[in-house]
Formats: C-alpha cells, structure tokens, sequence
C-alpha cells in the first residue's frame, strides 16, 4: 500500500526522505541564519557605507572606510595592543589555571569547598571585579599600594592604571583572576580520567614528579588545552567591558584595544560604518589565526 | 494532604514522572507570563533620563514624579540614570534601535546643539512660553538658540564646573594670604601645601571627557581657544603650548592617580582631604558636608587662576538643560511634565538636592526664602553667590565666547578624547607639546569634516 500511495504522488522514498530532511533541518538554518548570518551580513554592509548612528542613515562608500583605516596608524597600533594583551593573560590564566586544578586535583583538605570557590571570579559580574579591583589598585586608598608601602618595598604610591607598562600589566592580571577559572574546569576535567595506571607505569620506570608532569599529564592535557587556548583567545582578542572599565585605554592609547575603537567609533563618534569596519577587520584578523591554527592542528595529526 | 502523609504511597518526587513535571513547569510560566500581560497598568509611560543621580537628587525626582502623577493619574514616570562619560553612547544607541526617552534632562548645552543639527530633538519653545519666557534669568536660555530661530532645549540649571576650591586652613598654615589668582601663584601654593599625605591639586590627566573639558578652560585662562569665532581650527598657537606646560608642572603635586581621575575621582580626592585644592563645581558643598564634615569650615572656592593677571577669567558652564527627543511617543504629555519640572516648589527641591552644584535659572529663585533655607545654601553664601554670578558669564566648548557660532560637533569632539589625548601625550608620555598640538589640531579638523 505504501508504495502505491508513493507512486501515486509522484514522488519517490529517497526523495520524500530528503524532503523531510530539509524540513528537518529547516528551523535550524533559519535560526542560525537570523542570528549569525544576517548580522555578519549586515556588519560587512554597513563597513562599506558611512552611516550616522543615531539615525543609521548613511550612504555608500565602498572600500573608503577601509583604506582610512588601513592607512591609520591607529588600527595597527590598537592591533598590537589587542595581540600583547590577548597573549600576556592568556599565558597567565594558563599558567594560573593548570597550577590551581592540578593542586585542586590532589587530596588536599577542604578540596570540595576549594573546587567551588575557586570558580567564583569567573561568575562575578565584570563590573563588580572592576570596581574593586579599581579600589584595590588606587593610590590614595588601595590596599596594593598600602601592603607595599607597609612592606617597605615601595616609597610613595605605584600609579597602577594610569601609567605604562603599568597599566598593562594590572589589565592582564585582572584578565587573568577574572578568567583563569575557566581554564580550571575544562583542565580538572581532563585530569580526572587520565588513567592512574600511566602514573604507576612512569613511577616503575622511576619517573619524578615533573617528569611525570611532562611525560604524562601535559601530553594528556593537550587537547583540552588547545581547544582552552583557542577559544580564549577568540573572548580575549575581543574582550571589551573589562578593559574599558580598568582603564578607558589610557595612558594614551597604551591599553587601547581593537574593541574600545569599535565602541568609540560606533558611539562615541557616531560613526556605524567605521566602527563596522574595525569590526570586519577583527573578524578577518581572528580567521587568519583560526586557519593557521586549523592547519597545524590537521599537519600535527598526521 | 491525607493522601500525601499515606505511608503506602511512593515518595513525591518518585511519583512525579518527567513529563508531568514538565508540564506543570510550563503550565506555571504560562500562567506567570499571562498574570504579568494582566497585571500591567494602562497608564501612559514616560521615561526620564538625568546624568544628576545623586541619593539626594533621586529623592527629589521620585518627589516630583509622585505628584505629578497624582494630578494626571493616566500618566507613570520612570527616572532611569545615565553618566555623564556614557551619555553619547546612550543616545546614539537608543535613537539607533528606537527606544527614545521621552525626556532627557542636565546634559550640556553642545549635545542639545549637536542633537537638534541632526534632527534628533523636538523644539522646546512651547515648554518654554508655558513656563514664562520673563520667568528665567536674562539671556539663559540664548545658548539654546538654533539656527532656525527657534530653542533646542531650556535651561534647567547653570553650573560652574571648574571653581578652584581650596582649604583655608592650609593655605594659612603655609604662609599665603589669599587665593592664588595666577598660575604662578597656583604652583607656588600647591607647593607650599604639599607633604607627605597631602597633595596640592586634583587635575584630571585621564582619557575621558573630564581632561578634556577642564583642559579647554586651561587653554582660554592663556588667553587661547580652540576654534576661532567661525569654527576654524586654532588650537595650534602658543596659548595651547602654555597651558600644557603648566599642566605638566602640575603633575607632580597631584596624586599618582591623577592620570586616571575622571569627575568622581578628582572630587573625591579634594573632599577627603587628600589634595589640598580641588578643581569642580558645587557638588564639593554636599560632599564635604556628609563625608568629611571636619574640613566643611575650611573650605571655600574662587575661580580658577589665569596664565595672568591680564587675562580675564574663563569658566566652564555645561549649561545643563531639558531636551525633548523627536520620536519619542506622547509629546503632549511630555511637554505638561516638562513644565511641571519649574514649579519653585519642586524645582526648588532639586537645587537643594545639590546645593551650589545645579544653580538656579528661574529669576524667582535666588531670593525665595524656600531656596534660601538650605542649610549649605545659608553656610556659604559668598561660594554660592560667587559659583550663581561666574556661571551666568560661563561657556563652554558649544559656544566659547560670546562672538563664537554654536558648535554642532563639540558633542563628538569631547567623545574623541582627542584633546585628553593630547594632554595624556604631553604630560604622560613627556612629548614635546608643539608637534602634539599639531596633530591634534589635525585630528579636530577631520572631526569638523567628518
């Protein structure tokens, strides 16, 4: 009977089957495409145009924008700013983070408490950590600045925000307490299914500790950490609310980031299509570093 | 419940299957989500936008609101805060996606310009004829003057930014007589001031707004300006090299974190005594008086010293106002709440809500007894009287001087940070100030075209 009522309509099994498969799949692909492929769209658009934000009324400009920014010293300098923050607090939330879950990995006393603690700044809102981190590092009032004056190891107060490198390296610091918790999850995670039996082995073959650490568990952890660094990289080379709250991208431009200019233009200025163009211009600069990324990753494979 | 306490029957959570659970969970948002969709009044929403939230300054509004709404019933109020850092953002976002406030009060008088150049806000000359055009001080509303003749927005205050305040105490202690009036004087003070613990200024040498709207002062009191009477650039010349040099030299009797102070911070530091003259307007009055009320009989102000005795004093007034955003829906009711706003009973409780800090432009006010009988107000009458009379001759980047056009782009001009910048590459980074001055006066020029 099926089969008679297939014929009767025209269509054949594979067919009906792939239909319902597009149909399927249908919702999906108008999600995604509401969500990701329209507003990518709509950005690249708007790049091409010089458009005024309050009343997003603008008109075509073609590759103006670009070559504007381009030709800025502003984008490259703002572009080496984003790269040494993204690498400096990426080293550290991984140093911090590998450190802390193979610490909270032992049978340490209070390892439960410690395990939920230890996620608390990451779920603390950014405008909170700033706020005290501010406090912390002002030199009127700050504890820092006090603790090392107290100590005797400074004679009048660090300017921590407003000076170079100053600035710099507290942003990262905070960067790295605010996200190296993150790196702790994925990292214990891993950690816990490595199997014992890999440690007994190197401890017959009369492997230390860090042996064991570099032998064994580093090249257990690399996958973990690579899809870690990755995905790091991407929130950090784009990270916007902690930086501009720390310090505003001052001195100067020293802490001025590729997404503070995006704000500035879009906001500040007024000015959609430019700000859309740095944005683009991010977006190509993170492909760049996906593919290069993708293809080492597929080279180590083989 | 007998059936529940049954010791034959499965435990609760047992008993309930996923889907069951499920269900009710969905059934409980449904009802919750249509309890709101009923529970929601009827009555007509205005939303109110103010940088000025202070404790005391929300309390007044949530005042005046109340009885506003009590005489129109079929109209709700809602106060939301902005910054005065954040305000461009705001506005930019807000007209982009369509969700306007219906009212928008205390920003300075070059984003009302700049707003209605771009035709964002509503002509506000009815608000004003309801109100009484004779009712407000002479000329304070003219700033609000726009090319077509008509007002962009009313004048809701007047404020002198930048007094120099200073404690008495110190200046007595080291020796100085009287105030400085020039920068000389200034330096040589702050010197004399400063110890360990006790700094003698709180410049602002941070990327913000701030920096660049004291800095700009600094330039005039050289006698300088940044754009000529017709809007050319002329921030290039020697009464710019000046003012950074001396802002330079300044550096060290500030603190460390100068190069971050943004309003907040720079008031902070002279209301807990940690610099010895300070550089704001008359919100130093309230603060004083609730967080460090020992040094609230040392204080005082004058304005802010020039390069010389020969040059006339040059005051920052932001001019603060009421604009009325184009777009925005229920502009009648808009307008009658725009007008209630200058009723002296209300309108008296927001300048008491900061004393000295938002001045009054209403005629009536400086000698009603209500406005008189503030505390603060009746403490300092020389500061407040000198802060009323130096704010009325005050300008601002929108306007420099009086032969000065209006500047439609001062709005995007201070949201640069370009003349932050330039102090930050001169005092920071210790560039030489001529071929910084340069570049930012390329930096204006291509923000004009822009």
């Amino acid at each position: 009977m099926p089969d008679i009522a297939l014929q009767r309509s025209g269509l054949s099994r594979e067919r009906r089957d792939a239909l319902l498969g597009l149909l399927l799949i249908a919702p999906t692909v108008l999600v995604l495409g509401a969500v990701i492929v329209y507003p990518l769209l709509s950005a690249i658009a708007l790049s091409f145009q010089s458009v005024y934000t309050p009343t997003l009324e603008g008109h075509w400009v073609g590759l103006a924008n670009y070559r504007e920014l381009l030709g800025s010293g502003g984008f490259w300098a703002a572009l080496l700013t984003t790269a040494i923050w993204t690498v400096g607090t990426l080293t550290l939330q991984i140093l911090i983070g590998v450190a802390m879950a193979l610490l909270l990995h032992q049978n340490i006393i209070f390892r439960s408490l410690a395990r939920s603690l230890v996620l608390f700044p990451y779920f603390l809102s950014t405008v909170v950590a700033v706020l005290v981190w501010r406090w912390l590092f002002n030199d009127l009032y700050g504890i820092v600045n006090h603790g090392l004056m107290a100590a005797g190891i400074i004679d009048a107060p660090v300017n921590w925000l407003g000076a170079m490198p100053n600035a710099m390296l507290s942003i990262m610091v905070v960067g790295a307490w605010k996200f190296f918790p993150f790196v702790v999850i994925a990292v214990l995670a891993r950690l816990q299914t490595i199997p014992e039996a890999l440690y007994e082995a190197a401890r017959i073959d009369g492997a230390g500790p860090i042996s064991r650490f570099f032998d064994v568990t580093l090249p257990q952890l690399r996958e973990v950490l690579t899809i870690v660094i990755l995905l790091r990289t991407v929130w950090d080379f784009k990270e916007f609310d902690l930086i501009y709250l720390m310090t505003g991208g001052g001195p100067v431009n020293g802490t001025r980031t590729l997404p503070l200019i995006v704000y500035q233009q879009a906001f500040g200025l007024n000015q959609m299509g430019m700000a859309a163009a740095y944005a683009v211009s991010m977006m190509l600069v993170m492909l760049v570093f996906m593919l290069a990324y993708l293809q080492r990753a597929r080279k180590a494979a083989a | 419940m007998g059936d529940l306490m049954d010791p034959g029957r499965p435990p609760l959570a047992s008993s309930i299957s996923r889907r069951t659970a499920l269900g009710v969970l969905a059934g409980t948002g449904a009802a919750a989500i249509l309890s709101g969709c009923g529970s929601s009044d009827n009555r007509t929403t205005l939303r109110w936008w103010s940088p000025q939230a202070a404790p005391d300054q929300l309390k007044s509004y949530k005042a005046r609101i109340a009885a506003f709404e009590a005489a129109n019933p079929t109209i709700r109020v809602v106060f939301e805060p902005t910054s005065d850092e954040g305000y461009p953002a705001q506005f930019a976002a807000a007209f982009a996606a369509k969700q306007l406030p219906n009212i928008v009060t205390h920003l300075p008088s070059f984003a009302a310009q700049n707003y209605y150049a771009e035709g964002l806000l509503e002509p506000v000359d009815d608000v004003i004829k309801v109100i009484g055009t004779t009712q407000f001080l002479n000329g304070t509303n003219d700033i609000y003057r726009t090319a077509d003749n008509q007002h962009c927005a009313l004048a809701i205050g007047n404020t002198a930014v930048d007094m120099l305040w200073y404690r008495k105490d110190l200046l007595q202690a080291a020796g100085i007589a009287a105030p400085p009036k020039t920068w000389d004087e200034l330096r040589r003070a702050c010197q004399a001031m400063q110890k360990p613990g006790l700094y003698g200024a709180a410049l602002p040498y941070g990327m913000n707004a701030m920096t660049s709207l004291i800095f700009i002062g600094f330039i005039h009191r050289a006698g300088g300006q940044i754009f000529t009477p017709d809007l050319g650039v002329a921030i290039d010349s020697q009464p710019t090299y000046d003012p950074l040099e001396f802002y330079r030299s300044m550096r060290e009797f500030c603190p460390a974190g100068a190069s971050n102070f943004s309003w907040g911070e720079s008031l902070t530091a002279f209301v807990s005594g940690a610099t010895a003259t300070g550089i704001y307007g008359g919100r130093v009055l309230a603060n004083v008086a609730a967080q460090n009320p020992a040094i609230a009989g040392a204080i005082s102000c004058t304005v802010y010293p020039t390069m010389s005795a020969a040059i006339p004093a040059w005051t920052f007034n932001d001019f603060p106002c009421l604009m009325i955003p184009k777009g925005a829906p229920h502009l009648a009711e808009t307008k009658a709440f725009a007008a209630a706003l200058y009723q002296p009973e209300f309108y008296i409780q927001q300048l008491h809500a900061a004393p000295g800090h938002v001045l009054p432009v209403l005629k009536s006010v400086p000698t009603d007894p209500r406005y008189q009988a503030n505390t603060l107000i009746a403490r300092y009458p020389a500061e407040i009287d000198l802060m009323t009379r130096t704010a009325a001759t005050g300008h601002n980047l929108g306007q420099e001087t009086a032969k000065h056009r209006p500047n439609l782009k001062a709005n995007e001009i201070i949201a640069s940070n370009a003349i932050a910048e330039l102090v930050q590459r001169v005092v920071l980074n210790n560039e030489a100030p001529k071929p910084a001055v340069a570049a930012t006066a390329k930096r204006l020029v291509e923000l004009m075209r822009a």
